[in-house]
Protein backbone atom coordinates (compact mmCIF):
# COMPACT_ATOMS: atom_id res chain seq x y z
CA UNK A 1 0.00 0.00 0.00
CA UNK A 2 3.13 2.44 1.13
CA UNK A 3 4.62 1.80 -2.00
CA UNK A 4 1.47 2.42 -3.97
CA UNK A 5 0.93 5.41 -2.78
CA UNK A 6 4.30 6.55 -3.36
CA UNK A 7 4.02 5.78 -7.04
CA UNK A 8 0.98 7.46 -6.82
CA UNK A 9 2.09 10.51 -5.63
CA UNK A 10 5.36 10.56 -7.87
CA UNK A 11 3.36 9.98 -10.67
CA UNK A 12 1.05 12.86 -9.85
CA UNK A 13 3.92 15.16 -9.34
CA UNK A 14 5.86 14.27 -12.96
CA UNK A 15 1.64 14.35 -14.29
CA UNK A 16 1.80 17.30 -13.69
CA UNK A 17 4.49 18.56 -16.20
CA UNK A 18 2.77 16.82 -18.43
CA UNK A 19 -0.06 18.11 -17.95
CA UNK A 20 0.83 21.76 -17.90
CA UNK A 21 2.93 21.39 -21.34
CA UNK A 22 0.08 19.41 -22.72
CA UNK A 23 -2.47 22.05 -22.18
CA UNK A 24 -0.24 24.24 -24.33
CA UNK A 25 -0.71 22.10 -26.66
CA UNK A 26 -4.22 22.19 -26.80
CA UNK A 27 -4.38 25.40 -26.37
CA UNK A 28 -2.53 26.05 -29.96
CA UNK A 29 -4.27 23.34 -31.07
CA UNK A 30 -7.71 24.62 -30.26
CA UNK A 31 -7.27 27.93 -31.48
CA UNK A 32 -4.70 27.46 -34.88
CA UNK A 33 -5.56 24.02 -35.19
CA UNK A 34 -1.56 23.41 -35.43
CA UNK A 35 0.24 20.27 -33.23
CA UNK A 36 3.19 22.77 -32.08
CA UNK A 37 5.78 19.98 -31.71
CA UNK A 38 8.66 22.41 -30.24
CA UNK A 39 6.41 23.13 -26.59
CA UNK A 40 8.94 20.78 -24.65
CA UNK A 41 11.71 22.29 -26.27
CA UNK A 42 10.67 26.07 -25.67
CA UNK A 43 10.10 24.70 -21.84
CA UNK A 44 13.69 23.77 -22.19
CA UNK A 45 14.62 26.63 -23.45
CA UNK A 46 13.01 28.60 -20.79
CA UNK A 47 14.59 26.82 -18.59
CA UNK A 48 17.87 27.37 -19.75
CA UNK A 49 17.54 31.32 -19.64
CA UNK A 50 16.28 30.95 -16.02
CA UNK A 51 19.61 29.12 -15.00
CA UNK A 52 21.56 32.02 -17.16
CA UNK A 53 19.85 34.53 -15.77
CA UNK A 54 19.84 32.82 -11.77
CA UNK A 55 23.67 32.52 -12.02
CA UNK A 56 24.27 35.80 -12.82
CA UNK A 57 21.59 37.65 -10.51
CA UNK A 58 20.66 35.61 -7.20
CA UNK A 59 16.75 36.32 -7.68
CA UNK A 60 14.14 34.98 -4.94
CA UNK A 61 12.43 32.10 -6.67
CA UNK A 62 9.16 34.21 -7.44
CA UNK A 63 10.84 37.05 -9.13
CA UNK A 64 13.08 34.44 -11.42
CA UNK A 65 9.20 33.07 -12.19
CA UNK A 66 8.45 36.34 -13.08
CA UNK A 67 11.10 37.34 -15.42
CA UNK A 68 10.34 33.92 -16.78
CA UNK A 69 6.93 34.58 -17.54
CA UNK A 70 7.22 37.68 -19.32
CA UNK A 71 10.11 36.16 -20.98
CA UNK A 72 8.60 33.16 -22.19
CA UNK A 73 5.61 35.35 -23.37
CA UNK A 74 8.02 37.37 -25.50
CA UNK A 75 9.50 34.38 -26.54
CA UNK A 76 5.89 32.91 -27.50
CA UNK A 77 4.83 36.22 -29.33
CA UNK A 78 8.20 35.94 -31.26
CA UNK A 79 8.11 32.54 -32.93
CA UNK A 80 4.65 33.18 -33.87
CA UNK A 81 5.61 36.17 -35.81
CA UNK A 82 8.84 35.15 -37.07
CA UNK A 83 7.99 31.56 -37.95
CA UNK A 84 3.96 30.62 -37.68
CA UNK A 85 2.72 33.86 -39.04
CA UNK A 86 4.64 33.49 -42.30
CA UNK A 87 2.56 30.31 -42.58
CA UNK A 88 -0.86 31.42 -42.31
CA UNK A 89 -2.92 30.50 -45.18
CA UNK A 90 -0.04 27.48 -46.12
CA UNK A 91 -1.85 24.14 -45.32
CA UNK A 92 -1.63 22.90 -41.60
CA UNK A 93 0.47 20.05 -42.52
CA UNK A 94 3.25 22.08 -43.33
CA UNK A 95 2.93 24.23 -40.37
CA UNK A 96 3.27 21.54 -38.38
CA UNK A 97 6.31 20.67 -39.92
CA UNK A 98 7.86 24.27 -39.27
CA UNK A 99 7.22 23.66 -35.66
CA UNK A 100 9.03 20.13 -36.02
CA UNK A 101 11.77 22.07 -37.32
CA UNK A 102 12.11 24.78 -34.71
CA UNK A 103 12.22 21.73 -32.18
CA UNK A 104 15.32 20.73 -34.04
CA UNK A 105 16.59 24.02 -33.53
CA UNK A 106 16.15 24.77 -30.16
CA UNK A 107 17.54 22.02 -28.99
CA UNK A 108 20.52 22.50 -31.26
CA UNK A 109 20.70 25.89 -30.05
CA UNK A 110 20.60 25.38 -26.29
CA UNK A 111 23.70 22.85 -26.89
CA UNK A 112 25.30 25.34 -28.50
CA UNK A 113 24.88 27.95 -25.95
CA UNK A 114 24.75 26.04 -22.87
CA UNK A 115 26.69 23.12 -23.35
CA UNK A 116 25.70 19.66 -23.48
CA UNK A 117 26.40 18.47 -19.72
CA UNK A 118 23.51 18.37 -16.89
CA UNK A 119 23.54 21.31 -15.02
CA UNK A 120 21.36 22.30 -11.29
CA UNK A 121 18.81 25.25 -11.67
CA UNK A 122 20.19 27.80 -8.68
CA UNK A 123 17.19 29.01 -6.92
CA UNK A 124 16.70 29.47 -3.33
CA UNK A 125 13.58 26.80 -3.09
CA UNK A 126 16.48 24.52 -4.31
CA UNK A 127 15.97 21.18 -2.50
CA UNK A 128 13.54 22.15 0.58
CA UNK A 129 10.37 20.02 0.84
CA UNK A 130 7.39 19.06 2.92
CA UNK A 131 7.34 15.39 4.26
CA UNK A 132 3.64 13.66 3.92
CA UNK A 133 3.80 10.77 5.98
CA UNK A 134 6.15 8.76 4.03
CA UNK A 135 6.18 10.71 1.13
CA UNK A 136 8.23 14.09 0.51
CA UNK A 137 7.97 16.49 -1.92
CA UNK A 138 9.98 19.03 -3.25
CA UNK A 139 8.80 22.77 -3.23
CA UNK A 140 9.29 22.82 -6.71
CA UNK A 141 6.38 19.96 -6.96
CA UNK A 142 4.17 21.41 -4.44
CA UNK A 143 4.75 24.96 -6.65
CA UNK A 144 3.65 22.43 -10.26
CA UNK A 145 0.66 21.39 -8.46
CA UNK A 146 -0.55 24.45 -7.63
CA UNK A 147 0.03 26.15 -10.36
CA UNK A 148 -1.60 23.23 -12.87
CA UNK A 149 -4.44 24.47 -10.73
CA UNK A 150 -3.86 27.89 -11.15
CA UNK A 151 -3.42 27.32 -14.99
CA UNK A 152 -6.87 25.52 -14.90
CA UNK A 153 -8.84 27.55 -13.61
CA UNK A 154 -7.53 30.55 -15.60
CA UNK A 155 -7.89 28.93 -18.52
CA UNK A 156 -11.56 28.30 -18.23
CA UNK A 157 -12.12 31.53 -16.57
CA UNK A 158 -10.16 32.78 -19.44
CA UNK A 159 -11.99 31.04 -22.12
CA UNK A 160 -15.26 31.33 -20.67
CA UNK A 161 -15.34 35.18 -19.24
CA UNK A 162 -12.99 37.46 -21.28
CA UNK A 163 -14.14 38.73 -24.58
CA UNK A 164 -10.75 37.61 -26.29
CA UNK A 165 -10.76 34.14 -24.43
CA UNK A 166 -14.98 33.59 -25.89
CA UNK A 167 -13.26 35.38 -29.22
CA UNK A 168 -10.56 32.52 -29.17
CA UNK A 169 -13.21 29.57 -29.03
CA UNK A 170 -15.04 31.65 -31.61
CA UNK A 171 -12.18 31.48 -33.93
CA UNK A 172 -11.44 27.86 -33.02
CA UNK A 173 -15.05 26.95 -34.07
CA UNK A 174 -15.33 28.85 -37.36
CA UNK A 175 -12.11 31.23 -38.32
CA UNK A 176 -13.97 32.79 -41.68
CA UNK A 177 -16.52 33.86 -39.81
CA UNK A 178 -14.35 35.32 -36.79
CA UNK A 179 -12.88 37.53 -39.28
CA UNK A 180 -16.51 38.68 -40.84
CA UNK A 181 -17.72 39.74 -37.62
CA UNK A 182 -14.63 41.79 -37.20
CA UNK A 183 -12.29 39.66 -34.70
CA UNK A 184 -8.75 39.64 -34.72
CA UNK A 185 -7.78 36.49 -35.57
CA UNK A 186 -3.70 37.26 -35.91
CA UNK A 187 -4.19 38.67 -32.52
CA UNK A 188 -5.94 35.41 -31.10
CA UNK A 189 -3.32 33.23 -32.42
CA UNK A 190 -0.82 35.36 -31.21
CA UNK A 191 -1.88 35.12 -27.84
CA UNK A 192 -2.59 31.15 -28.02
CA UNK A 193 1.17 30.99 -28.75
CA UNK A 194 2.10 33.34 -26.16
CA UNK A 195 0.14 31.66 -23.19
CA UNK A 196 1.32 28.17 -24.47
CA UNK A 197 4.84 29.75 -24.22
CA UNK A 198 4.26 30.71 -21.10
CA UNK A 199 2.85 27.82 -19.68
CA UNK A 200 5.61 26.13 -21.08
CA UNK A 201 8.13 28.54 -19.70
CA UNK A 202 6.95 28.27 -16.29
CA UNK A 203 6.52 24.29 -16.35
CA UNK A 204 10.29 24.78 -17.05
CA UNK A 205 11.62 26.13 -14.72
CA UNK A 206 9.57 23.84 -11.84
CA UNK A 207 10.96 21.05 -13.91
CA UNK A 208 14.40 22.09 -13.83
CA UNK A 209 14.60 22.90 -9.96
CA UNK A 210 13.38 19.40 -9.42
CA UNK A 211 14.81 17.70 -11.22
CA UNK A 212 17.97 19.53 -12.89
CA UNK A 213 18.84 20.72 -16.59
CA UNK A 214 19.99 18.31 -19.22
CA UNK A 215 19.82 18.32 -23.41
CA UNK A 216 16.97 15.77 -23.32
CA UNK A 217 14.83 17.64 -21.33
CA UNK A 218 12.82 18.35 -24.61
CA UNK A 219 11.60 14.33 -24.48
CA UNK A 220 9.35 15.59 -21.56
CA UNK A 221 7.49 17.42 -24.41
CA UNK A 222 6.97 14.12 -26.32
CA UNK A 223 6.26 11.93 -23.35
CA UNK A 224 2.91 14.58 -22.37
CA UNK A 225 1.67 14.10 -25.96
CA UNK A 226 -0.48 11.19 -24.89
CA UNK A 227 -1.95 13.54 -22.38
CA UNK A 228 -3.15 15.73 -24.85
CA UNK A 229 -4.48 13.07 -27.35
CA UNK A 230 -6.08 11.36 -24.31
CA UNK A 231 -7.95 14.21 -23.16
CA UNK A 232 -8.63 15.26 -27.00
CA UNK A 233 -6.57 17.27 -28.75
CA UNK A 234 -8.55 20.30 -28.63
CA UNK A 235 -9.69 20.18 -24.95
CA UNK A 236 -7.46 21.80 -22.66
CA UNK A 237 -8.88 20.57 -19.51
CA UNK A 238 -8.64 17.47 -20.81
CA UNK A 239 -4.79 17.96 -21.39
CA UNK A 240 -3.98 18.85 -17.55
CA UNK A 241 -6.44 15.94 -16.03
CA UNK A 242 -4.95 13.39 -18.65
CA UNK A 243 -1.57 14.77 -18.05
CA UNK A 244 -1.96 13.86 -14.38
CA UNK A 245 -3.34 10.36 -15.47
CA UNK A 246 -0.57 9.20 -17.61
CA UNK A 247 2.36 10.46 -15.00
CA UNK A 248 0.44 8.30 -12.66
CA UNK A 249 -0.13 5.04 -15.24
CA UNK A 250 3.59 5.30 -16.10
CA UNK A 251 4.72 4.97 -12.23
CA UNK A 252 2.07 2.30 -11.62
CA UNK A 253 3.10 0.39 -14.89
CA UNK A 254 6.92 0.25 -14.26
CA UNK A 255 6.96 -0.13 -10.48
CA UNK A 256 4.28 -3.24 -10.47
CA UNK A 257 4.73 -4.54 -14.37
CA UNK A 258 8.31 -3.64 -15.13
CA UNK A 259 11.10 -1.47 -15.84
CA UNK A 260 10.95 -0.42 -19.63
CA UNK A 261 7.22 -0.19 -19.91
CA UNK A 262 7.12 3.60 -18.05
CA UNK A 263 8.04 5.22 -21.41
CA UNK A 264 5.37 3.21 -23.50
CA UNK A 265 2.47 2.77 -21.43
CA UNK A 266 1.15 6.10 -21.99
CA UNK A 267 0.96 5.16 -25.76
CA UNK A 268 -0.58 2.03 -25.20
CA UNK A 269 -3.25 3.43 -23.19
CA UNK A 270 -4.08 6.16 -25.98
CA UNK A 271 -3.73 3.27 -28.73
CA UNK A 272 -6.98 2.03 -26.30
CA UNK A 273 -9.15 4.76 -25.91
CA UNK A 274 -9.19 6.13 -28.96
CA UNK A 275 -10.89 2.62 -30.46
CA UNK A 276 -13.50 3.84 -28.22
CA UNK A 277 -13.66 7.90 -28.41
CA UNK A 278 -11.65 8.87 -31.12
CA UNK A 279 -12.29 12.50 -30.15
CA UNK A 280 -10.54 11.80 -26.69
CA UNK A 281 -11.46 11.79 -23.61
CA UNK A 282 -12.69 15.07 -23.36
CA UNK A 283 -12.39 16.35 -27.23
CA UNK A 284 -15.59 17.88 -28.83
CA UNK A 285 -17.37 15.97 -30.89
CA UNK A 286 -18.34 17.64 -34.04
CA UNK A 287 -21.92 19.78 -33.14
CA UNK A 288 -24.76 18.17 -35.57
CA UNK A 289 -28.28 18.79 -35.13
CA UNK A 290 -30.40 16.01 -36.83
CA UNK B 1 -24.36 54.87 -49.68
CA UNK B 2 -22.96 51.78 -50.90
CA UNK B 3 -21.28 51.81 -54.58
CA UNK B 4 -19.81 48.66 -56.49
CA UNK B 5 -18.44 49.24 -59.82
CA UNK B 6 -17.75 46.65 -62.70
CA UNK B 7 -15.79 44.94 -59.87
CA UNK B 8 -14.66 41.54 -60.76
CA UNK B 9 -13.26 38.67 -58.89
CA UNK B 10 -11.24 35.67 -59.25
CA UNK B 11 -10.36 32.82 -56.92
CA UNK B 12 -6.98 31.24 -57.27
CA UNK B 13 -6.14 33.36 -59.63
CA UNK B 14 -7.74 32.21 -62.47
CA UNK B 15 -11.42 30.93 -61.69
CA UNK B 16 -13.50 33.94 -62.71
CA UNK B 17 -16.28 34.11 -60.03
CA UNK B 18 -17.52 37.73 -60.81
CA UNK B 19 -17.03 39.52 -64.16
CA UNK B 20 -18.69 42.48 -64.30
CA UNK B 21 -20.96 43.53 -61.08
CA UNK B 22 -22.62 46.99 -60.26
CA UNK B 23 -24.78 47.98 -57.99
CA UNK B 24 -25.69 50.78 -55.51
CA UNK B 25 -27.31 50.44 -51.69
CA UNK B 26 -28.87 54.00 -50.57
CA UNK B 27 -29.71 55.29 -46.86
CA UNK B 28 -32.28 52.68 -45.84
CA UNK B 29 -32.76 50.93 -48.80
CA UNK B 30 -33.38 47.38 -49.18
CA UNK B 31 -31.66 46.23 -52.34
CA UNK B 32 -31.75 42.55 -53.38
CA UNK B 33 -29.47 40.78 -55.91
CA UNK B 34 -30.63 37.70 -58.00
CA UNK B 35 -29.35 34.76 -59.30
CA UNK B 36 -29.34 31.47 -59.62
CA UNK B 37 -26.20 28.95 -58.37
CA UNK B 38 -22.87 29.70 -58.75
CA UNK B 39 -23.72 33.11 -59.88
CA UNK B 40 -21.20 35.17 -57.68
CA UNK B 41 -23.93 36.57 -55.68
CA UNK B 42 -21.60 35.26 -52.58
CA UNK B 43 -18.46 36.02 -53.50
CA UNK B 44 -19.83 39.69 -54.40
CA UNK B 45 -20.72 40.07 -50.92
CA UNK B 46 -17.61 38.45 -49.65
CA UNK B 47 -15.62 40.90 -51.16
CA UNK B 48 -17.28 43.62 -49.89
CA UNK B 49 -16.71 42.25 -46.56
CA UNK B 50 -13.35 41.60 -46.98
CA UNK B 51 -12.76 37.85 -46.53
CA UNK B 52 -12.19 36.59 -49.83
CA UNK B 53 -8.34 36.34 -48.99
CA UNK B 54 -8.87 33.19 -46.71
CA UNK B 55 -10.05 31.67 -50.05
CA UNK B 56 -7.47 32.36 -52.25
CA UNK B 57 -9.62 34.87 -53.59
CA UNK B 58 -9.22 38.69 -54.95
CA UNK B 59 -10.57 41.72 -56.25
CA UNK B 60 -9.00 42.42 -59.81
CA UNK B 61 -10.57 45.10 -61.22
CA UNK B 62 -13.39 47.72 -60.79
CA UNK B 63 -14.22 49.73 -57.11
CA UNK B 64 -16.38 49.66 -54.02
CA UNK B 65 -16.84 52.56 -52.01
CA UNK B 66 -18.84 53.45 -48.68
CA UNK B 67 -19.61 57.20 -48.97
CA UNK B 68 -17.31 57.85 -51.54
CA UNK B 69 -14.25 55.78 -49.84
CA UNK B 70 -12.57 53.05 -50.99
CA UNK B 71 -13.11 49.47 -49.77
CA UNK B 72 -11.23 47.66 -51.36
CA UNK B 73 -8.03 46.52 -49.38
CA UNK B 74 -9.41 47.47 -46.10
CA UNK B 75 -9.36 44.73 -42.97
CA UNK B 76 -12.47 42.98 -42.11
CA UNK B 77 -12.47 44.67 -38.48
CA UNK B 78 -12.52 47.83 -40.58
CA UNK B 79 -15.26 47.36 -42.62
CA UNK B 80 -17.02 45.85 -39.88
CA UNK B 81 -16.21 49.11 -38.01
CA UNK B 82 -17.11 51.44 -40.91
CA UNK B 83 -21.03 50.17 -40.58
CA UNK B 84 -21.17 47.18 -43.15
CA UNK B 85 -21.49 43.49 -42.08
CA UNK B 86 -22.40 40.66 -43.59
CA UNK B 87 -24.88 37.63 -42.20
CA UNK B 88 -22.85 34.77 -44.39
CA UNK B 89 -24.91 32.34 -46.35
CA UNK B 90 -25.92 28.87 -44.22
CA UNK B 91 -25.88 31.45 -40.85
CA UNK B 92 -22.53 30.05 -39.92
CA UNK B 93 -22.86 30.14 -36.13
CA UNK B 94 -20.31 29.35 -33.83
CA UNK B 95 -22.17 26.45 -32.52
CA UNK B 96 -20.50 25.37 -29.46
CA UNK B 97 -20.37 28.75 -28.03
CA UNK B 98 -23.87 29.83 -26.57
CA UNK B 99 -26.81 32.34 -28.48
CA UNK B 100 -24.96 35.05 -26.29
CA UNK B 101 -21.54 34.20 -26.46
CA UNK B 102 -22.32 34.73 -30.22
CA UNK B 103 -24.06 37.63 -29.80
CA UNK B 104 -21.26 39.04 -27.66
CA UNK B 105 -18.68 38.20 -31.03
CA UNK B 106 -21.17 40.24 -33.14
CA UNK B 107 -20.40 42.91 -30.88
CA UNK B 108 -16.29 42.50 -30.60
CA UNK B 109 -15.39 45.96 -32.61
CA UNK B 110 -17.56 48.00 -30.47
CA UNK B 111 -16.51 48.82 -26.32
CA UNK B 112 -18.35 46.69 -23.47
CA UNK B 113 -20.62 49.27 -22.75
CA UNK B 114 -21.64 49.68 -26.64
CA UNK B 115 -22.55 46.04 -26.55
CA UNK B 116 -24.15 45.48 -23.59
CA UNK B 117 -26.40 48.13 -25.51
CA UNK B 118 -26.63 46.53 -28.46
CA UNK B 119 -27.14 43.46 -26.92
CA UNK B 120 -30.83 44.63 -25.79
CA UNK B 121 -31.32 46.43 -29.14
CA UNK B 122 -31.03 42.98 -30.70
CA UNK B 123 -33.52 40.94 -27.77
CA UNK B 124 -36.02 43.53 -28.74
CA UNK B 125 -35.65 42.71 -32.50
CA UNK B 126 -35.57 39.72 -31.58
CA UNK B 127 -37.39 38.38 -28.68
CA UNK B 128 -37.25 34.87 -29.14
CA UNK B 129 -33.19 35.37 -29.58
CA UNK B 130 -33.46 36.56 -25.55
CA UNK B 131 -35.32 32.82 -24.21
CA UNK B 132 -32.55 31.28 -26.28
CA UNK B 133 -29.64 33.40 -24.59
CA UNK B 134 -27.99 30.56 -22.41
CA UNK B 135 -28.47 27.32 -25.58
CA UNK B 136 -25.63 26.23 -27.50
CA UNK B 137 -26.24 27.92 -30.65
CA UNK B 138 -25.94 24.46 -32.28
CA UNK B 139 -28.53 23.24 -31.33
CA UNK B 140 -31.04 26.24 -32.46
CA UNK B 141 -33.43 25.28 -34.58
CA UNK B 142 -32.54 26.54 -38.11
CA UNK B 143 -34.89 29.56 -37.86
CA UNK B 144 -33.51 30.20 -34.26
CA UNK B 145 -29.86 30.00 -35.86
CA UNK B 146 -31.17 32.51 -38.53
CA UNK B 147 -32.20 34.92 -36.01
CA UNK B 148 -28.99 34.43 -34.16
CA UNK B 149 -27.31 34.94 -37.34
CA UNK B 150 -28.85 38.41 -38.17
CA UNK B 151 -28.71 39.56 -34.60
CA UNK B 152 -25.40 38.54 -34.30
CA UNK B 153 -24.53 40.88 -37.07
CA UNK B 154 -26.59 43.63 -35.78
CA UNK B 155 -24.76 43.73 -32.68
CA UNK B 156 -22.44 45.93 -34.41
CA UNK B 157 -25.12 48.40 -34.95
CA UNK B 158 -24.36 48.21 -38.46
CA UNK B 159 -25.44 51.01 -41.15
CA UNK B 160 -25.66 48.29 -44.08
CA UNK B 161 -26.81 45.01 -43.36
CA UNK B 162 -25.77 42.10 -45.97
CA UNK B 163 -27.85 39.21 -45.85
CA UNK B 164 -26.59 36.09 -47.94
CA UNK B 165 -30.10 33.99 -48.17
CA UNK B 166 -31.59 34.03 -44.87
CA UNK B 167 -34.52 32.05 -45.75
CA UNK B 168 -32.40 29.12 -46.79
CA UNK B 169 -33.95 26.18 -45.58
CA UNK B 170 -37.05 27.23 -43.35
CA UNK B 171 -40.22 27.13 -43.10
CA UNK B 172 -42.41 29.71 -44.62
CA UNK B 173 -43.80 30.93 -41.29
CA UNK B 174 -40.02 31.73 -40.21
CA UNK B 175 -39.29 33.24 -43.12
CA UNK B 176 -41.94 35.80 -43.11
CA UNK B 177 -41.06 36.61 -39.86
CA UNK B 178 -37.75 36.90 -40.34
CA UNK B 179 -38.72 39.18 -43.10
CA UNK B 180 -40.82 41.68 -41.34
CA UNK B 181 -37.92 41.92 -39.14
CA UNK B 182 -35.33 43.02 -41.64
CA UNK B 183 -38.25 45.34 -43.41
CA UNK B 184 -38.76 46.74 -39.37
CA UNK B 185 -35.00 47.42 -39.19
CA UNK B 186 -34.71 49.44 -42.75
CA UNK B 187 -37.91 51.47 -42.02
CA UNK B 188 -37.39 52.01 -37.97
CA UNK B 189 -33.63 52.21 -37.70
CA UNK B 190 -32.74 52.96 -40.91
CA UNK B 191 -30.70 50.15 -41.70
CA UNK B 192 -29.80 49.68 -45.12
CA UNK B 193 -29.84 46.02 -46.20
CA UNK B 194 -28.58 44.17 -48.99
CA UNK B 195 -30.57 41.22 -49.43
CA UNK B 196 -29.44 37.85 -52.02
CA UNK B 197 -31.96 35.35 -52.59
CA UNK B 198 -33.06 32.44 -54.40
CA UNK B 199 -36.14 33.50 -53.42
CA UNK B 200 -37.31 36.40 -55.95
CA UNK B 201 -40.86 36.68 -55.05
CA UNK B 202 -40.10 37.04 -51.46
CA UNK B 203 -36.99 39.23 -52.24
CA UNK B 204 -39.16 41.52 -54.61
CA UNK B 205 -41.31 41.86 -52.31
CA UNK B 206 -39.62 44.04 -49.56
CA UNK B 207 -37.18 45.48 -52.04
CA UNK B 208 -36.98 48.86 -53.74
CA UNK B 209 -34.51 47.88 -56.43
CA UNK B 210 -33.40 44.74 -57.57
CA UNK B 211 -30.26 42.98 -59.51
CA UNK B 212 -30.40 40.03 -61.46
CA UNK B 213 -26.39 38.51 -61.86
CA UNK B 214 -25.80 35.54 -64.20
CA UNK B 215 -22.38 34.07 -64.29
CA UNK B 216 -20.69 36.68 -62.73
CA UNK B 217 -22.35 39.34 -64.54
CA UNK B 218 -25.10 41.63 -63.45
CA UNK B 219 -27.55 41.69 -66.33
CA UNK B 220 -30.64 43.20 -65.48
CA UNK B 221 -31.68 45.50 -62.89
CA UNK B 222 -34.72 47.46 -62.04
CA UNK B 223 -37.36 48.33 -59.08
CA UNK B 224 -39.60 45.28 -58.35
CA UNK B 225 -42.31 46.25 -60.38
CA UNK B 226 -40.34 46.58 -63.39
CA UNK B 227 -38.13 43.08 -62.96
CA UNK B 228 -41.63 41.40 -61.88
CA UNK B 229 -42.64 41.84 -65.34
CA UNK B 230 -40.03 41.05 -67.38
CA UNK B 231 -40.62 37.69 -69.38
CA UNK B 232 -37.21 36.51 -68.73
CA UNK B 233 -37.18 36.75 -65.11
CA UNK B 234 -40.95 35.70 -64.65
CA UNK B 235 -39.90 32.52 -66.36
CA UNK B 236 -36.56 31.91 -64.61
CA UNK B 237 -36.62 33.19 -61.54
CA UNK B 238 -40.75 33.33 -60.30
CA UNK B 239 -41.38 30.32 -62.25
CA UNK B 240 -43.85 31.33 -64.55
CA UNK B 241 -44.28 31.91 -67.90
CA UNK B 242 -45.58 33.65 -70.73
CA UNK B 243 -48.89 31.87 -70.34
CA UNK B 244 -48.90 32.27 -66.54
CA UNK B 245 -48.02 28.16 -65.99
CA UNK B 246 -45.57 27.26 -64.01
CA UNK B 247 -42.72 25.57 -65.83
CA UNK B 248 -40.31 22.93 -65.98
CA UNK B 249 -36.88 24.68 -65.37
CA UNK B 250 -34.95 22.38 -67.29
CA UNK B 251 -36.50 23.20 -70.32
CA UNK B 252 -34.83 23.55 -73.44
CA UNK B 253 -35.78 27.03 -73.89
CA UNK B 254 -34.37 28.35 -70.46
CA UNK B 255 -31.19 27.41 -71.35
CA UNK B 256 -31.41 29.05 -74.90
CA UNK B 257 -32.96 32.74 -73.16
CA UNK B 258 -29.80 32.45 -70.78
CA UNK B 259 -27.21 32.18 -73.57
CA UNK B 260 -29.14 35.33 -75.26
CA UNK B 261 -28.60 37.38 -71.87
CA UNK B 262 -24.90 36.31 -71.58
CA UNK B 263 -23.89 37.50 -75.23
N1 LIG C 1 -13.46 29.36 -52.67
C1 LIG C 1 -13.68 29.23 -53.98
N2 LIG C 1 -12.69 28.79 -54.80
C2 LIG C 1 -12.91 28.66 -56.12
N3 LIG C 1 -14.06 28.95 -56.73
C3 LIG C 1 -15.07 29.40 -55.99
C4 LIG C 1 -14.93 29.55 -54.57
N4 LIG C 1 -16.10 30.01 -54.08
C5 LIG C 1 -16.93 30.12 -55.14
N5 LIG C 1 -16.32 29.75 -56.28
C6 LIG C 1 -16.91 29.78 -57.62
O1 LIG C 1 -17.33 31.07 -57.91
C7 LIG C 1 -18.60 31.07 -58.54
C8 LIG C 1 -19.57 31.92 -57.77
O2 LIG C 1 -19.80 31.35 -56.50
P1 LIG C 1 -20.72 32.02 -55.41
O3 LIG C 1 -20.59 31.24 -54.16
O4 LIG C 1 -20.43 33.46 -55.35
O5 LIG C 1 -22.16 31.79 -56.06
P2 LIG C 1 -23.59 32.15 -55.49
O6 LIG C 1 -24.22 33.05 -56.46
O7 LIG C 1 -23.50 32.61 -54.10
O8 LIG C 1 -24.30 30.74 -55.56
P3 LIG C 1 -25.34 30.05 -54.53
O9 LIG C 1 -26.67 30.60 -54.84
O10 LIG C 1 -25.24 28.61 -54.86
O11 LIG C 1 -24.88 30.36 -53.15
C9 LIG C 1 -19.02 29.63 -58.64
O12 LIG C 1 -18.73 29.19 -59.95
C10 LIG C 1 -18.15 28.90 -57.67
O13 LIG C 1 -17.83 27.62 -58.12
MG1 LIG D 1 -24.08 31.93 -52.35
Amino acid sequence: MDYFILLTVSGISIGVIYGLIGMGYALIFKATSVVNFAQGEVMMLISYMAFSIASSWSLPFWSLLGVCVVLSGVVGLLIERIFIRPMLGQDVFSTVMVTIGMAVMIRAVVVLIWGADPMVLPTDIGDSGVEFGMVFLYTAQIYAIGFLAVCVFGMWAFLRFSRMGVAMRATAARETTALLMGINVTRVYALAWAIAAVIAGVSGVLLGTIYGLGPDMWTQGLRAFPAVILGGLDSVFGAAISGILIGVLENLSEGYIGHGLKEISGFLVILVVLMIRPYGLFGTPEIERV
Amino acid sequence: MLNVNNVQIVYDNVIEAVRDASLTVDEGQIVTLLGSNGAGKSTILKGISGVLYPEEGDIIGGTITLDGENMIGRKPDEIVRSGVVLVPEGRQLFEPLTVEENLMMGGITRNRSAAAEALEYVFSVFPRVKEKRGMIAGYLSGGEQQMVAIGRALMSRPRLLMLDEPSLGLAPQIIAEIFEAVTDLSKQSNVSVLLVEQNAELALSIASYGYIIENGRVVMDGTPAKLMNNEDVKEFYLGFSESGNRRNMRDVKHYKRRKRWLS
